[in-house]
This record gives C-alpha cells, sequence and structure tokens, in this order.
C-alpha cells in the first residue's frame, strides 16, 4: 500500500496535468463549431479503432444483453419468415387461381375453404360464399387444377360441397386420350376409382381422366386426375385407380363454377328412364 | 501563499494586457500578436515547477478564452500543455540562470512554440488550411514575436541584477 502511495505521489504531477488536460477538451468540446465537428469526427474513429483493438476482450453483460437481444430478434426474424413463406404461398395459389379465372368460359365466384372434413366415408367442405354469391346447390366446386366436388348445401354466406372423397359422389368422366368412358367414385377407404370401365378398354397409367359430356352436373373436359393403374378385373368391368389432381389435404381456396344442369335435358331422360321402366 | 498570490497577479496582469493592449501592436497580414502571457508563464513554470506551472497555465488560459468569447477551452488546453513543459525547467539550482540569461528566451520560444503549435493545429482543423502554411503563417511568427518580448524580462532582471 505505501509502495503504491508512493508511486502515485511520483505520478502527482502528471495526473493533475491529465485532470487539466482532460477538462479542457471536456471544455472544448463543449463548443460547437467546424474545428469541433472535424475533432469529434476525429475522436469517434479514434474511439472506435481503440475499441475495436479490444473487441477481443469479452464483456460478460454485454454479451448477455446482446444474447438476449439476438434471441429476440431471432424470434421475431422466425415469425415474419413463417409470414412471408405464407404470403408467398398464398400468392402463388391466388396467382394460379387468377390465370384460371382469366382463361376459364364460365363465370365463377371464388371462395375460401373454412371447413373440411377428409376421415370419413362422406366428406365434405364448407366454403365461405353462399346465395348472396349466386352460389346454388349442384353447381360444380373446382381449383385451378381440377374437380374438387359439387355444391350441396348453401346458407346466405355459406356452402357445403360433396369432394371427390365422397362416396355419395359419382362423376361421369373418360380417358382424354382414348376418350374410353367410366363413372368416378370413391371407395371410402382412399382410392378414386374410375368403374364401368369395359376389360378391352383403352386405358394406360398415366392417362388424363376428364369429365364426360354425359355428366349433368359438370362441364365436360374438366380435369380430374389420371390413372395409376390400368385395371384390376371385376367379372366384365374393371376399375381404374386415379390419382387426383386436386390435393384435398391442402385445399384453400376454390371457384364454384356458375353452370347448372340443363333442365330440360334432365327432364327428358327423367321421362324416358321411368317410361322404360 | 503570497508566492501565488503575486505569480496569480502577474498572469492576471499580463492576460489584460494581451486582451487590450497588444491588439495595437499586430504584424503581418495575418495580424500576429506576441503572445505576452506565455513569457509570465514560463517564469511561474521556472519558479514553482510543472504543477503550479501547469495549473497557471489552465487557469489564464480558462480566462483568455472567456475573454476570446469564441473557443472555450482551447487556449486553456495550450496553455496547460505549456505551462507544464516550462516546469521541467524547474531546477532550484539553475533558476537564476534560466531566469536571467539569454536561455530564458529559449526556453519560452519552445514553450510559445508547444503552445502555437497546439493552439494554431486544433485552431485550424476542419479549414483548408495546409499545415505548412500555418506554421509559416501562425505558429513561426507567433513564436518569434513572443520570444522578442521575452527579451525584456531578461533585461529586466538583469539590470535589476548588476544595480543589486
Amino acid at each position: 500500500m505505501k509502495t503504491l502511495l508512493s508511486y502515485l505521489g511520483n505520478l502527482k504531477e502528471y495526473l493533475i496535468f491529465s485532470a487539466l488536460i482532460l477538462i479542457s477538451i471536456i471544455l472544448i468540446f463543449q463548443n460547437d463549431n467546424v474545428q469541433i465537428r472535424f475533432l469529434r469526427v476525429v475522436a469517434v474513429n479514434v474511439i472506435g479503432v481503440m475499441q475495436s483493438g479490444f473487441s477481443f476482450i469479452p464483456n460478460i453483460f454485454e454479451l448477455e444483453r446482446e444474447n438476449k437481444s439476438l434471441r429476440e430478434s431471432n424470434l421475431e426474424l422466425s415469425r415474419e419468415l413463417s409470414r412471408l413463406k405464407e404470403s408467398k404461398l398464398e400468392n402463388l395459389r391466388l396467382n394460379g387461381m387468377l390465370e384460371f379465372k382469366q382463361r376459364t368460359n364460365y363465370r365463377v365466384a371464388t371462395g375460401k375453404v373454412i371447413g373440411k372434413t377428409l376421415i370419413q366415408t362422406r366428406n365434405n367442405i364448407t366454403i365461405d360464399i353462399g346465395e348472396f354469391d349466386s352460389v346454388k346447390i349442384g353447381m360444380p366446386v373446382i381449383t385451378d387444377k381440377g374437380l374438387v366436388g359439387k355444391v350441396v348445401a348453401t346458407s346466405k354466406n355459406y356452402s357445403i360441397a360433396q369432394i371427390l372423397l365422397n362416396r355419395d359422389l359419382k362423376v361421369s368422366a373418360k380417358d382424354q386420350r382414348s376418350r374410353v368412358d367410366g363413372i368416378i367414385s370413391w371407395d371410402g377407404e382412399g382410392k378414386v376409382l374410375m368403374k364401368n370401365v369395359s376389360k378391352s378398354a383403352d386405358v394406360k397409367v398415366g392417362d388424363v381422366i376428364i369429365t364426360s359430356e354425359y355428366s349433368n352436373v359438370f362441364p365436360p373436359g374438366l380435369p380430374i386426375g389420371y390413372a395409376t393403374t390400368d385395371g384390376t378385373k371385376d367379372n366384365l368391368f374393371k376399375h381404374i385407380e386415379i390419382e387426383c389432381f386436386v390435393d384435398f389435404e391442402t385445399l384453400e381456396e376454390v371457384f364454384v363454377l356458375k353452370f347448372l344442369t340443363d333442365l330440360e335435358r334432365k327432364e327428358l331422360e327423367k321421362r324416358f328412364s321411368e317410361k322404360a321402366k | 501563499m503570497i508566492d501565488y498570490l503575486k505569480y496569480a497577479g502577474i498572469l492576471l496582469g499580463l492576460v489584460i494586457i494581451q486582451k487590450t493592449l497588444i491588439g495595437f501592436i499586430d504584424v503581418t497580414e495575418y495580424r500576429i500578436t506576441p503572445d505576452i502571457v506565455i513569457i509570465g508563464l514560463v517564469y511561474v513554470g521556472i519558479k514553482r515547477g510543472k504543477i503550479i506551472g501547469g495549473i497557471s497555465g489552465f487557469l489564464s488560459g480558462i480566462v483568455l478564452d472567456i475573454f476570446s468569447f469564441s473557443f472555450i477551452g482551447l487556449m486553456a488546453l495550450a496553455k496547460t500543455v505549456s505551462g507544464f513543459v516550462s516546469g521541467y525547467f524547474h531546477n532550484e539550482l539553475k533558476m537564476e540562470r534560466y531566469l536571467n540569461t539569454y536561455r530564458f528566451i529559449v526556453i519560452v520560444s519552445f514553450c510559445s512554440l508547444v503552445n502555437n503549435f497546439l493552439y494554431y493545429y486544433i485552431y485550424f482543423q476542419g479549414t483548408s488550411l495546409e499545415m505548412s502554411d500555418m506554421v509559416l503563417r501562425y505558429v513561426v511568427p507567433t513564436t518569434v514575436y513572443t520570444a522578442l518580448f521575452s527579451v525584456f524580462p531578461v533585461l529586466f532582471a538583469r539590470k535589476r541584477r548588476f544595480s543589486r
């Protein structure tokens, strides 16, 4: 302690000198003129160089603060990234739908899927458009990828549609390449099948299946899916497994086609079938 | 204590003269004047050493800054440094030699050079004036002019010594 005091005593004049210099510098920096602004820039640069020289010394408290701040910004960025990804995917979907809307010949109403069931034998989706949007029972529901199903119930603002994964929905379809006809239906266990296809019919794996002109509900030419087998035989007919173009798991936006059954045709077919009985 | 008051009185008197009368004897187009305060400061530094030299420099510098109404702290800085430097010549054995001979002029010149260089260097920061121009136009002329003025106390001291 004595040595330290003696050492400090020897340094006394330099300590006083440093204090006076420091006071002078502080006074100088209280001024606001061009010289001082320049000196401030120099001082900031000098301090910056010195700080960068000592930056290898870790400051635990600073590191803790920095760590906390980084965690917070990381969380914020993750949220932002998630929002951006969501927006990007929505943008892609909406772009595809917009393109479809522009090229289709039918009038359409765009709706958001606000409810869906996919694990039952009779699966439906709920859409956020209804009678106020001129949606009527029987109208086809599609996306830009292909057929989804048809509207089976409506309220003023909502509609319910049967989807292809519903045992009650049957769709007249045909092979786009070979024009072979069949009926699309769901087996209730996970497979969409094209039935009533004769054994000898020309259906190959990869053939695109579309709605046919025989349908009373759907306009012809709507894509449904593609054949994944060339048919399991069942007596006179074969069943062809279809992979739908529409992914029902990720379905979010749909179009309701403002297309209704031709009543005259329906009436005629009804009368004829009654007569035949 | 009386000694300190004497030094304070001398320096204050010099500051007042510096700010009132010395302006009338400026030379060159850059209005160079002698710095008579530094002469007194060197005297105090040689007499009392670095600490008193530095403190005297600081206080006289502050007073000069206050009178100059512009750059507070700059003259205090320059005078603190030059007063402290003058304290290096404090030596009980050689004091008379330093104060009463032409060595005093050399010490004043040196301290004045330090003072002027520091002062003008900072003063002209942020302007387009080159360092060489600054030295030739301001630092050297002021130092020489101050050195010329430091002849008078030496002559005065010698006269007093001979009269004794």
